[in-house]
């Protein structure tokens, strides 16, 4: 695993469009540097991974369908890099399952074609924003996070578990654990937690998110089954107790 | 179609069914049979015991074989003949050997009838999977063009725009429609190939005019994309081939190369006739962007793309070289392709018998003959 990489705050405003299609492309791109972004273009996903090693940017739009290596792929490879830049994956097929294929490849959003451009505008922006909120929280209120023996370095979406054992935690589950941390003690419900990491209609279900927190207390708590900071409240959400809830 | 596959799924349940029932039935014969002979035996053996019995009231040895002739009597002993068990057990063999060949015949019938419902449920299933599958890709491929032309009407609705930028939209909306247009052409010209429907005449054209048409509805988009295209073929060369399907099989071949061309660039593409003996060969090689060698026979599959979506203003349905390869293969002819690699570049070779004055005239010229080439190369920039 190499240096974890996130987007830094000046490239916050920059995004790498690859899709194949070129009429397409241009539409995308125009339409983004309309809105104030800077922005790059490729068109497969050799070239995407190449531009993403040596460059950065604040936000993927990625084709699945690409010629040599597919969107999936590549989103697969930049999170294996350790590279959390958000990626928005845009695709001819919008069934259910390739949705979650694509989400569980490591993107931030889907985006069925043929879109409209609003729509696409508005859930750039709501991802751009969902990173700020990410980078800025992190740095403002200190990047590490220590509770029940436990540190969390959220820049470096790092953390060393209450055993001493080393974490890789993904951009998600990092944000996760960012939400439950600006409020401890307070309930916070499954869609809170899923419109302020995802995006409202991301996913199919909420169950998503307790996925997400059974991972967290796998990662964190001493014994998973009888947990002390991640705390269910039954058919409301979950309340993160930085202290041992005895 | 849903009534059909009932129907052939109750018949295979009910053969099923009457296989079964025949093996029952031959076991059970079976069994009769041998329940048949072991009956007879104690019948026979009551018949000895009576023998012994008048033997023992005194008898006379003859007198009881008179009046039970399936026994025999040895100093006063009586048993059953030997013939009796012979021909008892040769009964049974009979029997058994009867309901094997009769019930064998039954169990063979039923079970050509399982194959054939079998096959046609399985044919059918491959062709309903076949049908979903196309529809899908079918979808697939209009949604990109559908996403860019609703992409440029909303940026037109949306923002305020040079007269400029409003001119390049709408020339990328009529390209879209009009990708969108070849795309539907080909789908149809693809079905109908792919259900026969297609019936190819054969007289003889000539190659290098059938050529220059092609490229001169080319001639426009290739000067865009700095692609010069060439000929290179001999006077007179003639093909027995549909005037129609040469047509079609140029074009997508012309189109390929030019969608192979337009992003490294620019380019060139040359077409090169020669008769060689028993054949007519027409080569298009191209400066484009290749393909691994591997890769060749995928490329005359259906929806098979290798290289982006054409790259410059150029789009490629995956359709193309289907039908090329299929018509070739209705005119009796075949095609091949060929490239170093990515990158080096690609030659497709057409190849049509040639017609038996044709054949005289390259053996009369020694074999395969040198290209003649054309006084003027038609080439276009």
């Amino acid at each position: 695993m190499t240096e974890p990489r996130n987007p830094p705050a000046q490239q916050a405003r920059r995004i790498l469009v690859v899709e194949d299609d070129p009429h397409l492309a241009a539409g995308v791109v125009e339409n983004l540097r309309a809105e104030g972004y800077a922005v790059e273009s490729v068109a497969d996903g050799r070239h995407a991974l190449e531009w993403l090693a040596g460059g950065s940017c604040g936000l993927v739009v990625l084709d699945v369908m690409l010629p040599e290596i597919d969107g999936f792929t590549v989103c697969r490879t930049l999170r294996e890099r350790g590279d959390n830049t958000p990626v928005l994956f845009l695709t001819a097929r919008g069934d259910p399952a390739d949705r979650v294929r694509g989400l569980e490849a490591g993107g931030d959003d889907y985006l069925a074609k043929p879109f409209h451009l609003r729509e696409l505008l508005l859930r750039v922006r709501a991802i751009l924003r969902r990173w700020d909120w990410y980078q800025s929280a992190s740095e403002a209120e200190g990047a590490v996070l220590r509770f029940g023996g436990n540190e969390v370095d959220f820049r470096a979406f790092r953390a060393r578990s209450w055993n001493g054992i080393a974490q890789e935690l993904t951009e998600k589950e990092a944000m996760i654990l960012k939400v439950l941390a600006e409020r401890p003690g307070e309930i916070v419900s499954r869609e809170d937690l899923l419109e302020r990491v995802w995006g409202y209609d991301v996913f199919p279900s909420t169950r998503t998110v307790d996925n997400f927190i059974l991972r967290l207390r796998k990662r964190f708590e001493r014994d998973p089954a009888n947990p002390r900071h991640f705390l269910t409240v039954w058919g409301v959400g979950y309340r993160f107790m930085s202290e041992d809830a005895t | 179609m849903k009534a059909t596959r009932v129907f052939q799924l109750t018949a295979l349940a009910l053969v099923l069914v009457s296989t079964v029932e025949v093996g029952w039935w031959l076991l059970d014969q079976h069994r009769f049979a041998v329940d048949k002979v072991r009956e007879m035996h104690q019948v026979y053996a009551q018949q000895v015991i009576a023998a012994q019995a008048l033997l023992a009231a005194g008898t006379p040895a003859d007198r009881v074989h008179a009046l039970l002739p399936d026994v025999i009597v040895t100093n006063q002993h009586a048993a059953l003949s030997p013939d009796v068990d012979r021909q008892l057990l040769a009964e049974e063999h009979r029997h058994i050997a009867q309901y094997a060949w009769e019930g064998s015949f039954f169990i063979i019938a039923l079970a050509a009838c399982i194959a054939v419902i079998a096959r046609a449920l399985r044919a059918e299933a491959r062709v309903m999977q076949e049908q979903e599958s196309f529809l899908a890709l079918v979808s697939h491929q209009f949604k990109t063009p559908l996403a860019s032309l609703q992409l440029s009407l909303e940026t037109m609705a949306m923002r305020p725009l040079s007269p400029e930028h409003s001119r390049a939209l709408i020339d990328r909306m009529l390209a879209d429609l009009a990708r969108m247009e070849g795309m539907v052409t080909q789908i149809l010209e693809s079905m109908r190939l792919e259900r026969g429907r297609i019936e190819l005449r054969k007289e003889p054209v000539d190659l290098g005019g059938a050529v220059a048409r092609v490229v001169a509805g080319f001639e426009e988009r290739a000067g865009k994309d700095r692609i010069v295209v060439s000929s290179d073929i001999e006077a007179g060369l003639q093909v027995l081939a549909d005037p129609l399907a040469l047509d079609v099989i140029l074009r997508n071949l012309l189109e390929n190369a030019l969608a192979a061309v337009a992003p490294v660039g620019g380019g060139t593409i040359v077409f090169t006739g020669r008769r060689t003996r028993g054949e007519i060969e027409l080569a298009v090689r191209d400066s484009g962007v290749g393909f691994r060698p591997g890769d060749a026979p995928r490329l005359f599959q259906k929806f098979s793309r290798l290289h982006p979506g054409g790259g410059g203003s150029h789009f490629g349905t995956g359709l193309g070289l289907y039908i090329v390869g299929r018509l070739m293969q209705l005119a009796g002819g075949r095609v091949s392709a060929q490239s170093e690699g990515v990158g080096q570049g690609a030659t497709f070779v057409l190849a049509w018998p040639a017609s038996e004055t044709q054949q005289a005239a390259s053996a009369g010229a020694g074999g395969v003959e040198p290209l003649a080439r054309q006084p003027a190369g038609r080439e276009h920039s």
